[in-house]
């Protein structure tokens, strides 16, 4: 069981970090209670976990053959990557992190597999702009039916509520089933678990950081976020869910986070208005780039100081 | 359908609308009372009158007092609470107009000359039909009903004709060979009775500008 502490640990940093890309706008705007937000999110990223979670965690432990302590390390470095990137406060992605850290096992094994990790990475560019397209699509088309919607402002205010509970609670769904490979998808591919044992103890513990770490996240990154009207919050949700949904179908874990970031500038797009800094912008690229290969160097560093061995002289 | 559900938000709407209403009673007490002031002066039938309005200003207070609470409970989303909060604060100096004129006249002891009487009752007609299209614009809105472009033209109009009658009742005024002090005393009176028309074209702006950023 010690071997699994470095993926609840990432699976619980994930859970912290993530649930403000799903619940973060209707919580921090006091649309939603925290603890509403916090219970839905776990439940639904619990099920998206063991009904989809499947096809990453195969991706992901197809990339790279891997012992149990290969795993662990992987798992470990990173753990430690999304620690550091979110200690300097640059946008991190858990799904990247993994996938760098299996990279740098498979370094050591000198063998990768090209494929899968070619449709990663074309997943990694797809998903900021996935977002996009989905968020300038959904917007045309719902703004179409809303505009034309009989309802008086009130019912308009609670159907506008209920669709961002509904959107939240499918991203969360969507969370869990993609982003549930990157926690234990590593031990499966070693042989410690099995499929449904991977998906039920990432989700549970992706879970266990939505609801014991999350409210701080929740209420500033919320905020931190450019200040969307209530309807384009929805779009963005909505957009971040269904752009996470589909490469879930595809096998491939992605980063919310830039699928959030993706589908605010598609808002920005259709409302044309600048949503999105160039400061923040610059960050997203800075993390994309460096997630991955700060991840791998760990991995090798980790691999390099548990195999090292005292040689007596003489 | 979907206010079942949402049980703050249906005591809401009946709290605006009963505000509404009662901005409506407010007016009506206002123009007898100065009807009445325009007729007999400030007699026991006027003091009345205005202590009628004054009870009438404080229930809006009152239900003002309770939509806000009601917002601050989670009414509504927050950014619909800053509107509708910021709205009712906007319409509410208009009730803060009407007790300020009829105070002038009461404190004061005002005595309205005959010579701007009808320009009075001209001015006060055209500021209440603005109040009353304000409230029908408050109405569309909240049903989200097409017709409110119509109606800030039409109370745009009105307060421009407003500022005109006030114009043309201050220079009467100066023009007279009046007391000096009470030309200033019905000067106050009237810029007061100016504002109504100017305040309600101002929430009605502001009706305007919350449609429009409510449409997606």
């Amino acid at each position: 069981m010690f071997s699994l502490l470095g993926a609840v640990f990432l699976g619980w940093s994930l859970g912290a970090n993530d649930a403000s890309n799903v619940f973060g706008s209707a919580v921090s705007s006091r649309m939603l209670k925290f603890w509403t937000a916090a219970v839905l999110a776990s439940l639904f990223v619990l099920i998206g976990a063991l009904l989809e979670g499947r096809a990453g965690i195969e991706t992901l432990q197809g990339l790279t053959a891997l012992t149990l302590k290969k795993a662990v390390i992987s798992s470990f470095a990173a753990a430690v990557t999304v620690t550091i990137m979110t200690f300097l406060g640059l946008p991190v992605s858990t799904s990247q992190a993994a996938v760098g850290a299996i990279l740098g096992i498979g370094f050591l094994n000198r063998q990768i597999n090209v494929a899968g990790l070619g449709k990663v990475v074309a997943c990694w560019f797809g998903t900021p702009v996935g977002g996009l397209v989905i968020a300038v699509i959904i917007y045309k088309i719902l703004a179409f039916v809303y505009n034309r919607m009989n309802i008086d402002l009130f019912e308009s205010d609670i159907l506008l509520r209920l669709a961002l509970i509904a959107a939240g609670s499918y991203a969360a769904y969507a969370l869990g089933a993609n982003n549930v490979a990157n926690v234990t998808a590593v031990f499966v591919g070693a042989g410690q678990l099995s499929v449904f044992a991977a998906a039920l103890i990432g989700g549970l513990s992706i879970a266990l950081g939505i609801l014991t770490f999350s409210r701080r996240v929740m209420e500033t990154v919320g905020r931190k976020l450019v200040r969307l009207d209530p309807f384009s919050a929805l779009i963005v949700v909505l957009a971040e869910a269904i752009t996470v949904h589909f490469y879930t179908v595809l096998g491939v874990p992605v980063s919310t986070s830039q699928a959030v970031i993706g589908a605010v500038l598609g808002v920005g797009i259709v409302k044309g208005i600048n949503t999105v800094s160039r400061r923040t912008l610059t960050n997203i690229l800075i993390g994309w780039f460096l997630t991955p290969v700060v991840a791998c160097f760990i991995a090798l560093a980790l691999n390099f100081a548990i195999n090292l061995r005292y040689v007596p002289e003489g | 359908m979907l206010s079942f559900f949402f049980t703050k938000e249906r005591q809401l709407e009946t709290l605006i609308y009963s505000y509404l209403e009662n901005l409506g009673l407010i007016q009506k007490q206002f123009v007898k009372a100065l009807n009445m002031c325009l007729a007999k002066g400030v007699c026991d039938d006027f003091q009345f009158l205005a202590d009628q309005t004054h009870k009438y200003e404080s229930r809006a207070d009152d239900i003002r007092d309770e939509v806000n609470m009601l917002m601050y409970s989670r009414a509504l989303i927050p950014e619909s609470r800053e509107d509708i909060m910021g709205l009712l604060a906007s319409a509410d100096e208009i009730p803060r107009y009407f007790e300020l004129i009829l105070n002038l006249i009461r404190t004061q002891k005002i005595l309205i000359p005959d010579f701007i009487v009808l320009d009075i009752q001209e001015l006060i007609r055209v500021s209440m039909e603005s109040c009353d299209l304000m409230i029908k614009q408050i109405d569309v809105m909240i049903k989200k009903k097409e017709g409110i472009r119509a109606l800030l033209s039409t109370i745009d109009q009105n307060e421009s004709h407003c500022d005109h009658i006030e114009r043309r009742i201050i220079s009467k005024v100066f023009d007279s060979d009046l007391d000096p002090f009470l030309k200033l005393q019905l000067k106050e009176m009237v810029v007061c009775m100016g504002e109504i028309s100017d305040q309600a074209d101002r929430v009605s702006k502001q009706v305007n500008i919350l449609t429009m950023k409510r449409r997606v």
